[in-house]
C-alpha cells in the first residue's frame, strides 16, 4: 500500500514538473476551519489552518494540485477516567499532491473538485493531571506516513486573474503511530476554506 | 479499603464494587493504580467509575464458589485502554503509589434459596409488610437485603436504593413496607438509603440484570414523586454476606462477599384509586 502510494505520488511530481512551461498557472492561499476526527470517542474542538496550493492547467479543465497545509494545535476535550484528567491534542502538516477538475461556466463563477494523495507529519501531546500529590506534565509524540485528500469547491472571479473560494476539504491519515504502538489509528480531518486564487 | 462482590443468581458473572478512604474521605486512585480482582483463571481491573469519588466496580466470570482476590496493582497503560490515542506510546507513569499491594481474600457464602414469596408480590398500604422464608445456612454469615425503588405517580418518578440488614440468618424475617415506601409528604423519611459500595454493587446488578438498558445513576436518590402516593416497582435483592480477609499489612475497611436472590414486589396504593 505505501509503495504504490510513494509510485503514484511520484508520477504526479513528475507530471507537476515536466508540464510547468506550459499555459496556465494558479496560486491559491486558503485560511480553514478544521475539526479532527482520530475515530474514538474524540471530541475535539474547531481548529485553524493555513494551505498554499499550486495548479498547473494542462487542460482548460485539468490541472495538477500541489499543496502544503498546516494546522493550529487541536484540543480534545478534558477528560477524567480512573488514572486522572487529561488532554490529548494533535497538530499536523501535510503535503498534498494531485489532481484539479473545473468547471467554468459563462458566468463568472466555476466548480471544482481536488483529488490526491498526501505525505503527512502529524504531532500528538497529552497533558495529564493526577491529584496534589502526584505530579502530571505532558509529553509529545510524532509520526508521518501517507492518506488522501479529496475536496469539492466553488470560486468566483473577482477580475481576470482573481478569484475567491470557498471550499470543502476532506482529507484522511492513515494508520497513525502503526509502527510503534498497539493501538494505531486513522485521523480525518474536514474543512470549510476560504480563499484566494491568483492565475497568470 | 472497601470491596464487595456479589454472585446474583441468575447472573453469570460476580459483581465486583471497591473503594479506597483515607481518614474516613473516599479518595480516587491515581496514576494508573487500580484494583483487580481475580480468580485462579479469571481476572479484571475495575476500570468503571463508580456513583460517588473513589469508586470504582467490574464483572468477573466466576467458576462456582472460588475466592476472589482483590489488590491494588499499577497497571498504567491498561488503565488507559479506554482513551482513544495510543496509550502505550504516550503516557506519563508517576510510578506505583502507596496503596498498590493492598490486598484482602473475598470468599462466598451458600447461595439463598427463598421459599416464598417465589411470585412477585402486590401491596396495597405502606403498612404491610412482606414475610419472608428462605433456607438458612447456619454457617455464621449474616443477611441483608438491598431494594431498589422505582416509583411513577403518572406526572413524576422517584427512583432510589434502601438497605436493610436482616437480623439473623434463621429463615424467617418480617421485611416492613414502611421501611422500603416513604410518605414524601410528612417530612424527611427515615429510611436508610444506600450508600457506600453497596450503591455500586446494586447499580451494577441491575445494569447487569437489565443488559445496560438501565440509567447510570438509576439508584441515586431522586424522589420528584411521592412513593407513598405512587404506583411503585420493588426488586429486594435477598443477600448472604461472608466477611472477607485483609492480608497482614492492610486491614482497615471491610471486604465481603455476598450472594444474591431476588424478590418483586408491586406497590399500588388504595389512594390512586379514591373519587
Amino acid at each position: 500500500m505505501t509503495s504504490a502510494i510513494r509510485t503514484i505520488i511520484t508520477v504526479l511530481l513528475c507530471l507537476q514538473t515536466q508540464t510547468v512551461s506550459a499555459d496556465k498557472m494558479q496560486l491559491d492561499i486558503n485560511y480553514l476551519l478544521t475539526r479532527f476526527d482520530a475515530g474514538g470517542n474524540d471530541e475535539f474542538s474547531s481548529n485553524k489552518a493555513i494551505a498554499l496550493r499550486h495548479n498547473y492547467f494542462f487542460k482548460d479543465w485539468l490541472a495538477t494540485d500541489l499543496g502544503l497545509l498546516a494546522t493550529d494545535q487541536a484540543y480534545d476535550e478534558t477528560r477524567q477516567d480512573v488514572v486522572g484528567y487529561y488532554r490529548a491534542a494533535l497538530q499536523s502538516q501535510a503535503l498534498m499532491l494531485g489532481m484539479k477538475l473545473r468547471h467554468r461556466a459563462e458566468s463568472p463563477y466555476e466548480a471544482y473538485g481536488r483529488l490526491g494523495l498526501q505525505y503527512w507529519r502529524t504531532e500528538l501531546e497529552v497533558e495529564e493531571y493526577f491529584n496534589e500529590s502526584i505530579p502530571g506534565g505532558s509529553t509529545t509524540v510524532d509520526d508521518s506516513g501517507y492518506g488522501y485528500y479529496f475536496a469539492i469547491g466553488g470560486a468566483h472571479y473577482i477580475t481576470d486573474r482573481l478569484t475567491i473560494q470557498l471550499e470543502y476539504l476532506h482529507m484522511m491519515q492513515l494508520d497513525l503511530f502503526e509502527d510503534s504502538s498497539s493501538q494505531p489509528f486513522d485521523l480525518g480531518i474536514n474543512a470549510l476554506s476560504v480563499g484566494l486564487g491568483y492565475q497568470f | 479499603m472497601y470491596a464487595e462482590a456479589n454472585l446474583h443468581d441468575t447472573v453469570e458473572d460476580a459483581q465486583v464494587a471497591a473503594a479506597v478512604f483515607i481518614d474516613g474521605k473516599p479518595v480516587n486512585l491515581a496514576g494508573g493504580d487500580v484494583f483487580e480482582a481475580s480468580t485462579g483463571t479469571e481476572s479484571t481491573l475495575l476500570l468503571n467509575k463508580g456513583y460517588y469519588e473513589g469508586s470504582y466496580s467490574s464483572t468477573l466470570p466466576t467458576t462456582g464458589l472460588s475466592d476472589i482476590f482483590m489488590e491494588v496493582v499499577h497497571a498504567p497503560i491498561e488503565a488507559r485502554e479506554d482513551r482513544w490515542y495510543p496509550v502505550d506510546l504516550v503516557n506519563i507513569d508517576p510510578g506505583p503509589g502507596e496503596l498498590v499491594g493492598t490486598s484482602a481474600t473475598i470468599s462466598f457464602p451458600p447461595d439463598v434459596i427463598v421459599i416464598s414469596p417465589t411470585e412477585p408480590v402486590t401491596l396495597f398500604s405502606i403498612n404491610d409488610t412482606i414475610e419472608l422464608t428462605w433456607v438458612p445456612a447456619g454457617m455464621g454469615d449474616r443477611m441483608r437485603a438491598l431494594v431498589s425503588v422505582e416509583c411513577s405517580d403518572g406526572l413524576s418518578f422517584s427512583r432510589y436504593g434502601v438497605s436493610s440488614e436482616i437480623n439473623d440468618d434463621d429463615g424467617y424475617e418480617v421485611l416492613n413496607l414502611s421501611d422500603i415506601i416513604f410518605d414524601s409528604s410528612a417530612g424527611s423519611p427515615l429510611l436508610d438509603f444506600i450508600s457506600g459500595t453497596a450503591l455500586v454493587l446494586l447499580q451494577d446488578l441491575l445494569n447487569e440484570l437489565s443488559a445496560g438498558n438501565i440509567d447510570p445513576d438509576f439508584v441515586f436518590k431522586k424522589t420528584e414523586a411521592n412513593p407513598a402516593e405512587s404506583n411503585c416497582d420493588i426488586r429486594i435483592f435477598v443477600q448472604r454476606l461472608r466477611e472477607g480477609v485483609f492480608d497482614d499489612a492492610f486491614d482497615s475497611g471491610s471486604v465481603t462477599g455476598g450472594r444474591s436472590t431476588e424478590i418483586q414486589v408491586k406497590y399500588s396504593p388504595a389512594v390512586l384509586f379514591s373519587n
